[in-house]
């Protein structure tokens, strides 16, 4: 069973280079503009024919189609993602400069929206009905519906501009980028903030949610109500009988929902011009930088799809029920 | 008492996301008799609000409001349009293979395959080099919609035609596809419903992303695009303009959105009574 799980990833993962190879190739007009920009852009590069063919043969584009697949796939495999129009420089490295920056901002909202959603999840069930429970409710869903751009866009408004209270925008400030130690970790904090607080509130409804159905459930099992009898205090019954338990979907949830952070945190990012892949990949649209575009993405698809699939393998290793489904 | 609560808890929220969306429908509907000007029009550029221009003028001298109304003609449109085709691509598949088991085999493979792929980064990248127009968008969202709705209904199907009442029909002599129409197809259609109600919400922000991020139909004006042009300008998070120019549209978006939230998750307790408990 895990094996068939394994080889359909392996399968959509080459469905997905291939997309990654064909899309541009599909593009309408002349195969060069993918070097040199759009032909309808308002600068188009005009070239001559002796250099367009020189240039057609330099990138193996006058190969046939099937020989420059593989080519593609050979490349890939030795991690030569091209090489990036705008940046002068090998796609790889221009990727391995901003991932930590994106890895540090979905890691630390991630901790924050399963805490917090976790936390306010469960108290919802514990209290269910009531006053909070559905001021809760209705304020985390209220959350939930904002598009991350625009919150991250009036948090900008509200704290940075108004307030005067966070940096509007970067990782560290250009004045003191050579800080270090713990000055620098301090700095980072700082400007880390408010992205991740605009991807928190955001994101929190998929957790607030499963929690508090989860815990309803487990709260109607008999041994809650075994626990009850035996006269246990409600704290002891909730954080030492309920919670585990309840816990256990939220595990596939994480990762299952790393696709949607992806996505916030590409906006977020955008909207405070933190240097991760997000802007990245605004930037390569609008410099209309394709290859890397196509790495970035790649990236992107292949950490996604690796969660996803451990998430998977974690949740029928948790859950021994599952197993045989 | 608490299930009375309960009760009129959840009418109140699928009331109010109804009554959301019916406005915003009406708004779409009638947004060329409604809106003070053509949208394309181009008077002063930046004016603030004034009696011709409620919203005042964008970076190009356009109305902001009828800029607005006429976005949620398109917000309202694609999002309906790519939903109503995914969910209704789903439910016939979901019905077929649910009920045969070889084709639902074959099917959940290609479905399974689709699942994998992250759904937002893909359709980043196949705007950024197809240039999508309209029409080219909403391919895009039911191709990447479908697989969902069609492995919810399988999975209804499946426990749905084991229950004793079709071995009854099946016995009295009803074909194959008197069973489907007549009697799996209604047991699915409040569980399609629910999921029509997400894609929906889906569409709406991820066509509104798109735009935000310039990557949307550049002839038209959505929510998402006039947030992306705001947000290109430069002194927007400075001076006042924003509340006139990016709240707006960051607004409807988040109503139309919102709206979805309540009527689906209404609509969700009632589909599963086991919610209810």
């Amino acid at each position: 069973m895990i094996d068939m799980r394994v080889a359909q990833y392996l399968l959509t993962m080459f469905i997905v280079l291939s997309l990654n190879f064909f899309l541009p190739r599909m593009m309408p007009g002349d195969p060069l503009s993918y070097l040199t920009g759009d032909p309808t852009a308002d600068m188009p590069v005009a070239i001559s024919e002796e250099v367009r063919e020189k240039l057609l043969a330099y990138y193996g584009l006058d190969e046939p189609l099937a020989r420059q697949y593989t080519d593609y796939l050979i490349n890939l495999a030795h991690g030569n993602l091209g090489w990036s129009i705008y940046y002068k420089a090998p796609v790889s490295s221009v990727l391995l400069g901003r991932l930590r920056w994106t890895l540090l901002l979905m890691g630390t909202a991630t901790l924050g929206y399963v805490a917090l959603g976790i936390l306010l999840g469960a108290l919802s069930a514990w209290r269910r009905g009531t006053r909070t429970d559905i001021g809760l409710l209705v304020s985390v869903f209220s959350l939930g519906s904002w598009p991350p751009f625009f919150l991250a866009m009036l948090l900008i408004i509200l704290f940075s501009v108004k307030l005067g209270a966070f940096p509007i925008g970067g990782a560290k400030s250009p004045t003191g980028s050579n800080a270090a130690g713990l000055k620098l970790a301090a700095e980072v904090a700082y400007h880390l903030f408010l992205p991740s607080l605009a991807l928190v509130l955001t994101h929190l409804s998929g957790v607030y949610f499963l929690m508090r159905n989860s815990m309803l459930g487990v709260l109607g099992e008999d041994y809650i109500r075994t626990a009850r009898a035996k006269g246990l205090r409600k704290r002891d019954i909730l954080l030492r009988h309920a919670l585990p338990n309840a816990l256990l979907p939220i595990v596939t949830m994480i990762a299952m929902h790393l696709g949607f952070l992806i996505m916030g945190t590409m906006f977020v990012e955008v909207v405070f011009a933190y240097p991760g892949t997000g802007t990245l990949i605004y930037q390569a649209c609008t410099t209309r930088d394709y290859p890397l575009l196509q790495g970035t993405f790649l990236l992107i698809m292949a950490f996604v799809m690796m969660f996803n699939l451990a998430a998977d393998l974690l949740y029928s290793r948790l859950d021994p029920r599952v197993r045989r489904a | 008492m608490r299930r009375l609560l309960d009760a009129m808890r959840e009418q109140r929220l699928a009331l109010v996301g109804l009554a959301m969306l019916a406005l915003f429908g009406l708004l779409a509907a009638f947004a060329p008799s409604l809106s003070p000007h053509d949208p394309a029009e181009m008077d002063t550029p930046m004016l603030p609000p004034n009696r011709p221009h409620p919203l005042g003028t964008n970076d190009i001298g356009q109305d902001i409001l009828s800029e607005l109304l006429y976005g949620a003609r398109f917000s309202l449109f694609i999002g309906f349009l790519s939903a109503m085709a995914s969910t209704a691509i789903g439910l016939c598949l979901g019905l077929i293979s649910g009920y045969y088991d070889r084709v639902g085999f074959a099917v959940m493979r290609v479905v399974d395959v689709f699942l994998a792929i992250p759904r937002f980064p893909l359709i980043i990248l196949m705007a950024a080099f197809l240039k999508p127009g309209l029409r080219t968008l909403v391919l895009f969202f039911v191709l990447l919609g479908w697989p969902r709705a069609t492995r919810l209904v399988r999975s209804q199907i499946l426990t749905e035609r084991n229950r004793e009442y079709v071995d009854a029909v099946r016995l009295v002599g009803a074909s194959d596809l008197r069973i489907l129409s007549r009697h799996l197809l209604p047991s699915s259609i409040s569980i399609a419903l629910v999921r029509f109600i997400m894609e929906f919400q889906h569409v709406i922000l991820a066509e509104s992303g798109l735009s935000f991020l310039g990557l949307g139909d550049p002839t038209v004006k959505s929510w998402g695009a006039i947030l992306h042009y705001a947000f290109e300008y430069p002194t927007i998070f400075i001076s006042d303009v924003w509340v006139r120019w990016a709240m707006p549209p960051g607004i409807c978006i988040t109503l139309v959105v919102l709206a979805l939230t309540f009527t689906g998750f209404s609509l969700e307790e009632w589909a599963e009574p086991r919610l209810r408990h």
